[in-house]
């Protein structure tokens, strides 16, 4: 603590008014992001540098690099994160342009119905794709028995498939980036383009477009980590050679050891390049820009008729696409032996009494752990926006480019770290962390952390200093402050940060999946052993389970939030 | 050192430590409730078992053992399975050196078996002399498969063929009859196969080693070449094969452990099976792991599958009798019945000619294992398009 003292000192200006209490505070929250964040990390990066034995070596990036192999699989990943960027911006910015700015019959609807397809359980959400769009899917088989095709289409198998997944699964992030960007543009900004003269391309190109540029920038950034990191999605349509799933496939065999460093590797080269990434975009991302937070109110022009029908049929094709797993999953998860029929010939209750009566044991942990990681993301979450919105303590502006990498790290990576940083046993502790359940709910705080964050600080940015201002001008202390008067402002915000965090949280498969402990296993980790042990009936049963939580939880989001609902994102 | 540590200081700590704590207490009271109970008794009341040998059979296995106990010594058995690919499992099991976490090792080639065996990992197995004596002590020709350790380190519990399954209702579609190995390089079969990769399934490895023991090393590659080009899926595990036909997706798998596709024919999916010429047989070994904590249970599991309850199990689940004792059967429409049928009317591995050119000291070879995954990711994984084009 001295050292911190002396350090303080010389500017008796920032810590003047910071209490005992509250340096200790702040003091766990960096030991919070050192313990659980910034330590993982440099273990990864230690053991991808070393060899088995611990000398210092670059010659497992010099396997990698100069295997043909290693490097078609970088490339791919490369070529299917860009490529989901570009189909997802089309979809998502053409939604949030026809949501925010015209008016049509059904449009509360949509709005909430287009945010749905965020839910997607792992594995078995492309399962559900495949029960319909599969070789023996329900088109394929209609094709085959009514149209006379005597071939399948292949719609799933190959990169085409995971890309038709990835951009149906994350085309929302873009809609509520750009929406919650939109939201932020000033109408007066827009009229004054008008009355200059400035419409249409023009407008958009030279008004609409850079304000939007922030939004859209990170939720790129979000899709691509997102696709970059899926390991489960390319396996189940036969596709391997992507970083992630060389990552996931060397990691979880213990017995080649060469394999088991070079998943490692594989590991650090995504943090790697998530870093890279976040740098070059760093200009848009930070948390500090939010700049102009009044939402604007803007008004919606009617639609005629004729664009009306365009506008809705174009959504509702969409949204069929998305909706697409839901129907797979549905239909396997009640259908008994269904296979080259268009639709299950028998029905039965059988997998659902199996998941959830048998064995309830994957939605109770999946819930448990769920929530606590929420308690852990308000707890370490709201502080973090607070010091960063209301005070001017050195350190904070590390803290917002750790939350923001967050968000930038692939889930593999994330776990791979924790699985090599906490093998040992910690001082006093006999079993090792990772051996432990509470591991469980802490990476999916760290990995969640960043949407509570948002939440906070841009309801904080909201809430006018002066209120508190004027709370401390009549004796009230700084927590009390923040418990009377600034909390019963920002708890919407505080909340929809959360439920993000929550459902998030819910369909986590990539860290938690590497870190799973017997006895402890949550409802993705359930799909993904009934799954692997055949039976796929129940992964579907508990992935329907898994998104009716999902979409109960956006609805109550939708509710509380309105419009705003993209303030996470941004 | 205790300086250093600065994670004690955080709230989640605090929770880890009072879970310690509660782990700690309740460790005390089971040592405290094992000790009472565990020197008089004839059998431990846990049982844990380390298998790559799939859900669909280790679990039935485990549970009529535990309702044979209770019947048995009036014990209330907690059984409790780690299921690990065979690669893995090997690899834990070296790694306890000697203080294992589990009992028994139950599955995979008897070749690891006699590894861990040379290490002085396992038990010898104590069943009636009688009872070691009816299995025989290999099976097939030109080269018997060891069903058992001369040496007594483990026993065979059941013969499971690797084979081929198909979707009977796709593959009259295609127009295509499956009978031996030659028949999935019908050009019909294009990119109507899956099989997993034989870096990532035994299953998978030793019918590719069968295939290079019956054509050769380079004629062999050659003929997985065309299989390749068959292939339109390559699945991450042995067990996707199976799951994947009986959806339709694919008509054909190759490289299935019968029970694997057989489970499918029991949760209401129409599939079924072949068993090619030469194609591999495993006996499932098992051995007791030294030093198991609960050896009396680990013995007496082993004696309990090979009773004829114990065999009717696997004869219920789409495997064979390791001995020529039994035979499956059942009454119609039974799941011993089905599994006959599955099989096109094999009833036991005695009734047939099996022949086996898989050599175990060739195949157990830890460098040529090594030798036929490198050849395979180099050859067929990363060509696998361009095989599919036909160059």
């Amino acid at each position: 603590m001295s050292a911190e003292n002396t350090v303080a000192l010389p500017k008796p200006s920032v810590w003047a008014d910071v209490k005992p209490s509250g340096f200790l505070s702040y003091g766990l929250i960096w030991v919070f992001f050192i313990v659980f964040l910034i330590y993982p990390l440099i273990r990864l990066f230690y053991d991808s540098f070393t060899t088995e034995t611990g000398i210092l070596t670059i010659a497992n990036f010099q396997d990698f690099f100069t295997d043909a192999f290693y490097l078609k699989t970088l490339i791919n990943s490369l070529v299917l994160g860009v490529a989901t960027v570009m189909t997802t911006s089309i979809i998502g910015i053409a939604i949030a342009f026809l949501l925010l700015r015209y008016d049509f019959p059904g449009r509360g609807l949509f709005s909430y119905l287009t945010i749905i397809p965020m839910i997607m359980p792992p594995l078995v959400g492309v399962m559900g794709f495949v029960f319909i769009l599969g070789r023996a899917g329900t088109v394929n088989i209609i094709l085959q028995d009514y149209f006379g095709f005597t071939q399948p289409i292949n719609f799933m198998y190959g990169l085409h498939g995971v890309l038709l997944v990835e951009t149906l699964h994350l085309f929302p992030l873009m809609t509520l980036s750009i929406v919650d960007a939109m939201g932020k543009i000033s109408p007066s900004l827009d009229e004054a383009a008008e009355s200059v003269g400035s419409r249409g391309v023009r407008k958009f190109w030279d008004i609409t477009f850079p304000l939007t540029t922030p939004g859209y920038v990170s939720g790129a950034l979000l899709v691509f980590i997102w696709t970059f990191a899926d390991f489960a999605t390319p396996l189940v349509v036969g596709i391997s050679d992507l970083l992630a799933s060389q990552a996931y496939l060397n990691i979880v065999q213990f017995v080649d050891r060469r394999l088991f460093k070079m998943g490692i590797v594989i590991s650090a080269i995504m943090v790697i390049l998530a870093i890279l990434f976040l740098i070059i975009a760093k200009k848009y991302v930070s948390i500090k820009d939010y700049s102009s937070l009044s939402y604007s109110v803007i008004e919606r022009r009617k639609l005629s008729p004729l664009a009306q029908l365009g506008a809705i049929s174009f959504m509702g094709f969409i949204l069929v696409l998305a909706f697409i797993p839901y129907l797979g999953l549905v239909l396997d998860s009640f259908g008994k032996g269904w296979a080259l029929t268009p639709f299950p010939v028998k029905y039965t209750l059988q997998y659902f009494e199996r998941v959830a009566f048998e064995t309830p044991k994957f939605i109770i942990n999946s819930l448990l752990f769920s929530g606590i990681s929420v308690v852990i993301c308000i707890a370490v979450g709201v502080p973090v926006a607070w010091v960063m919105s209301r005070t001017k303590l050195p350190g904070r502006g590390v803290l917002d480019s750790l939350t923001t990498l967050i968000l930038a790290l692939p889930g593999t990576g994330i776990g791979i770290a924790y699985m090599r940083a906490f093998r040992d046993p910690a001082p006093f502790m006999t079993t090792a962390l990772i051996g432990m359940w509470i591991i469980i709910p802490i990476v999916l705080a760290v990995r969640r952390l960043p949407y509570t964050v948002r939440g906070t600080f841009a309801s904080l940015l909201i809430v006018h200093r002066s209120f508190e201002e004027a709370a401390e001008s009549v004796g009230a202390t700084k927590p009390r402050t923040f418990k009377d008067v600034t909390l019963p402002l920002i708890w919407k915000g505080v909340l929809v940060g959360s439920l993000y965090s929550f459902i998030l949280a819910l369909q986590e498969a990539s860290a938690t999946l590497l870190l799973v402990i017997p006895g402890h296993e949550m409802m993705t980790v359930g799909i993904f052993n009934f799954y692997i042990g055949g039976s796929v009936n129940e992964a579907a049963a508990l992935g329907v389970i898994l998104i009716v939580l999902g979409a109960a939880c956006l609805f109550i989001i939708n509710r509380l939030a309105g419009s705003k609902m993209g303030g996470v994102f941004g | 050192m205790f300086k250093m540590f600065k994670a004690a200081t955080i709230n989640k700590e605090v929770e880890i430590m009072k879970r310690f704590a509660v782990v700690i207490a309740l460790a005390v009271m089971g040592f405290f409730c094992w000790s009472g109970v565990g020197f008089s008794q004839a059998i431990e009341s846990e049982f844990y078992l380390i298998t790559p040998v799939s859900k669909d059979v280790h679990d039935p296995a485990l549970k009529a053992f535990a309702a044979y106990v209770k019947k048995k010594y009036n014990v209330d058995l907690k059984t409790s399975a780690m299921p690990q690919g065979t690669p893995v499992a090997y690899g834990q099991i070296v790694e306890w050196k000697g203080k294992p976490q589990a009992d028994v090792f139950w599955g995979g080639e008897g070749t690891l078996f006699d590894l861990l065996a040379e290490q002085g990992l396992l038990d010898k197995v104590r069943i009636p002399k009688a009872m070691w004596d009816e299995i025989p002590a290999t099976i097939g020709k030109p080269i018997g498969l060891p069903l058992k350790d001369p040496k007594g380190f483990w026993v065979g519990t059941t013969l499971e063929p690797y084979g081929l399954i198909y979707q009977p209702k796709l593959l009259k579609r295609l127009g295509v009859e499956l009978k031996d190995w030659e028949d999935l390089l019908n050009p019909k079969l294009k990119g109507q196969i899956a099989q997993c990769t034989p870096d990532r399934s035994s299953s998978s490895h030793a019918s590719y080693e069968v295939i290079l023991a019956m054509y050769g090393w380079e004629k062999g590659w050659d003929w997985l070449s065309r299989l390749a080009a068959n292939t339109g899926i390559f699945t991450a595990r042995s067990r996707d094969v199976p799951s994947v036909v009986s959806k339709g997706e694919f008509a054909v798998g190759m490289a299935v452990p019968s029970y694997m596709a057989f489970a499918e024919v029991l949760g209401g999916y129409d599939i079924m099976f072949v068993y090619p010429k030469n194609a591999y047989v495993t006996p499932e070994p098992m051995a007791v792991l030294k030093g198991a904590p609960h050896p009396k249970a680990a013995h007496a599991f082993i004696e309990f599958l090979l009773t004829e309850e114990g065999q009717r199990i696997f004869m219920e689940r789409g495997l064979y009798p390791i001995t020529a004792k039994y035979k499956v059967q059942g009454a119609p429409g039974s799941a011993a019945e089905k599994a006959v049928q599955f099989t096109a009317g094999i009833r036991s591995f005695y009734d047939i000619q099996v022949g086996n050119v898989y050599d175990p000291k060739v195949a157990g070879d830890k460098k040529r294992n090594s030798d036929v995954n490198a050849y395979f990711r180099k050859e067929i994984a990363e060509k696998h398009k361009d095989l599919i084009k036909g160059k």
